[in-house]
């Protein structure tokens, strides 16, 4: 097995000090730090997403993949700043909208999205729109996720999308939105840019926003 | 007959004159009443009138002490309440952060935490009010829920690869403060207890089976000699885990919308009460009365004679009355 073979079977079986030794190896061995994402993480987690969607793999093994991956992106982030060839694919700005408290969808996505290489402003849960224009500003996003898991809460998505327009940064931030109850209908209803049905949809979905 | 022979005649396996109607209400009944869901959560006064008005409103076979997590605050997890929503662990300041912290928790007792004691007085004064007509049902959180109480859901996910010894330790702890909570729900007046474990549905077959399913069955095992019948409700997606839940013993499984209830039926076999499960929001908030009624009748054909009516889930606040009333219609209109 090669070496980025490994670190992707390490990510995609949670082994997050294997997926550290395994990244300062490569690294002491002259790889350079931008190859391993699109190499090892990004492959590993999309073997994750795949697994997800077939349900061979669950919450648990879900959230220690995606630990295993941070082990090898805390490692190379640092390493990247400054790197122009290595630029982040986008900043998200991610959270839970307010009123609802649930967020492991949303870690799900956001840790999905990280290890697809974009930069994660994550809010938490139960964030308002004022929080997420101030975010959106602060760290010059060009993206914002929004999840919600209630259908009593979806509706806040709208308002945060009003914010944005109020604060004139509305065509400066690609919106995707997901969420169990959350449909595609009733994303563009609001107005948002995207809806996603699952993690794996949140990264292409991020991918092709980020591109437009 | 009364609604209280009709679930008892159904779980016994008895001739009924119609289907028994048992749907799960939180914010659905303290809206009815007026009332705020913080009222609800904690005065067992209000939680009371609104089950009983709600109950004889719609015609329900039950009332029940269903809220939200009793056990969780009294044993020393930081609870936020709000105005008009249930009240919620708070996760960043869980009270099992530090592992080490269990062998220190006590099992609470029941009659000196204050939010237990609440639910107890709840279930003595719903007796007294609706128990000669209606089944009475207490409530008590699950192992894999209640333990997700008081770990933080997100940490207890990777509890499972990181401290296999600890989940069975917390799991082993919770059923302990479960049962113990029932016993006092019993003697209040409880025929029926509900376990609710919705982070269940979070895991794979291979976790259930090994790490949740064992602990349910000691509470249902429990709960058994005890005297109660128990009613299981796991939220979310079952489809996975519907054989282990049906080998549980439980007298009724209560199945979320994403669980196909012809698929249980398959799983679980002729014998097993099963209950549901049409889809809360899209079948009944969303719904006519005509489709409430048509979706009833399509659950009650997957189903077969064993089955009770109700939602997948709680019935959502905003759920038009009508609505209610074509689920209750179904029920009355058809035997078995
Ligand atoms: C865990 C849980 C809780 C925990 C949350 C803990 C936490 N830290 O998250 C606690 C106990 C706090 C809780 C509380 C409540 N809950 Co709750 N909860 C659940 C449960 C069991 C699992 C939700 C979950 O995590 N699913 C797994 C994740 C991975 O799925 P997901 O979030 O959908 O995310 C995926 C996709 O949707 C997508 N996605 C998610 N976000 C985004 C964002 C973007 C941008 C994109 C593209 C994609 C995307 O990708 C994710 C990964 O594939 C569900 C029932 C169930 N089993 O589904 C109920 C459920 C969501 N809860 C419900 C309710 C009603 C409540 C309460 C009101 C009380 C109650 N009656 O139980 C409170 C409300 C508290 C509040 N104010 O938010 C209802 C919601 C009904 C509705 N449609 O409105 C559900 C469906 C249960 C039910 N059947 O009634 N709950």
């Amino acid at each position: 097995m090669s070496l980025f073979e490994e670190m992707q079977q390490a990510i995609i079986d949670g082994k997050a000090p294997v997926v550290k030794e395994l990244t300062q190896k490569a690294l002491s061995e002259g790889i350079k730090p931008a190859d391993i994402f699109p190499k090892a993480i990004v492959p590993a987690m999309d073997e994750v997403g795949r697994r997800m969607r077939d349900c061979e793999f669950f919450i648990p093994e879900v959230l220690i993949a995606a630990r295993a991956a941070r082990a090898a992106t805390d490692i190379l982030r640092p390493l990247l700043v400054g790197d122009a060839a290595a630029r982040p694919a986008g900043t998200v700005v991610c959270c839970t909208v307010k009123g609802d408290l649930h967020d492991i969808g949303k870690n799900i996505v956001a840790m999905m999205l990280e290890s697809a290489g974009f930069r994660i402003i994550d809010l938490g849960a139960d964030v308002s729109a004022e929080k997420i224009v101030d975010a959106v500003r602060a760290h010059d996003a060009n993206l914002v996720a929004m999840s919600a898991l209630l259908t009593t809460t979806m509706v806040n998505m709208k308002s945060v999308i009003e914010a944005l327009a109020a604060a004139g940064l509305r065509e400066k931030v690609k919106v995707m939105v997901g969420g169990a109850p959350v449909t595609e209908s009733w994303a563009r209803s609001i107005g948002a840019d995207g809806y996603g049905k699952d993690a794996p949809a949140a990264v292409d979905l991020a991918r092709s926003l980020a591109a437009a | 007959m009364s609604g209280r022979e009709r679930v008892i005649a159904m779980l016994d396996g008895k001739a009924v004159d119609c289907l028994p109607v048992m749907p799960i209400t939180m914010m659905f009944a303290v809206d009815q009443i007026g009332k705020k869901y913080y009222e609800y959560a904690t005065d067992y006064h209000v939680l009371a009138d609104a089950q009983v008005l709600t109950a004889e409103t719609f015609d329900f076979d039950h009332v029940s002490a269903i809220a939200e997590t009793r056990e969780a605050p009294d044993c020393g997890a930081v609870v936020e309440y709000f105005d008009d929503q249930p009240p919620s662990v708070v996760e960043s300041r869980a009270l099992l952060a530090d592992k080490s912290s269990l062998a220190r928790l006590e099992i609470p007792d029941p009659l000196a935490g204050p939010r237990m004691h609440d639910r107890i007085k709840g279930i003595a004064l719903l007796k007294e009010r609706a128990g000669g007509g209606k089944v009475v049902e207490g409530w008590i959180e699950g192992p894999c829920g209640a333990s997700a109480d008081l770990r933080g859901i997100n940490t207890l996910m990777l509890d499972f690869y990181d401290d296999p010894s600890f989940i069975r330790d917390v799991f082993g702890y919770t059923v302990e403060v479960g049962l113990r909570f029932a016993r006092t729900q019993i003697s209040a007046g409880a025929d029926i207890i509900g376990i609710g474990d919705p982070a269940a549905s979070l895991v794979s077959r291979k976790i259930y089976e090994e790490f949740v399913w064992p602990y349910e069955k000691r509470l249902v095992d429990g709960l058994h000699e005890l005297g109660a019948r128990v009613r299981l409700h796991i939220c979310g997606n079952t489809r996975h885990i519907l054989q282990g839940m049906g080998s549980l013993g439980c007298d009724i499984v209560d199945l979320d919308s994403a669980a196909p209830l012809d698929e249980a039926r398959a799983a679980m076999g002729p014998d097993q009460v099963l209950l549901g499960n049409i889809d809360p929001v899209r079948d009944l908030r969303d719904g006519t009365p005509e489709s409430v009624y048509a979706a009833m009748a399509e659950c009650h054909r997957q189903a077969g004679p064993r089955f009770i009516v109700g939602a997948g889930c709680e019935v959502p606040r905003d759920t038009p009355a009508a609505n209610v009333h074509a689920l209750v219609c179904y029920a009355h209109e058809h035997a078995p």
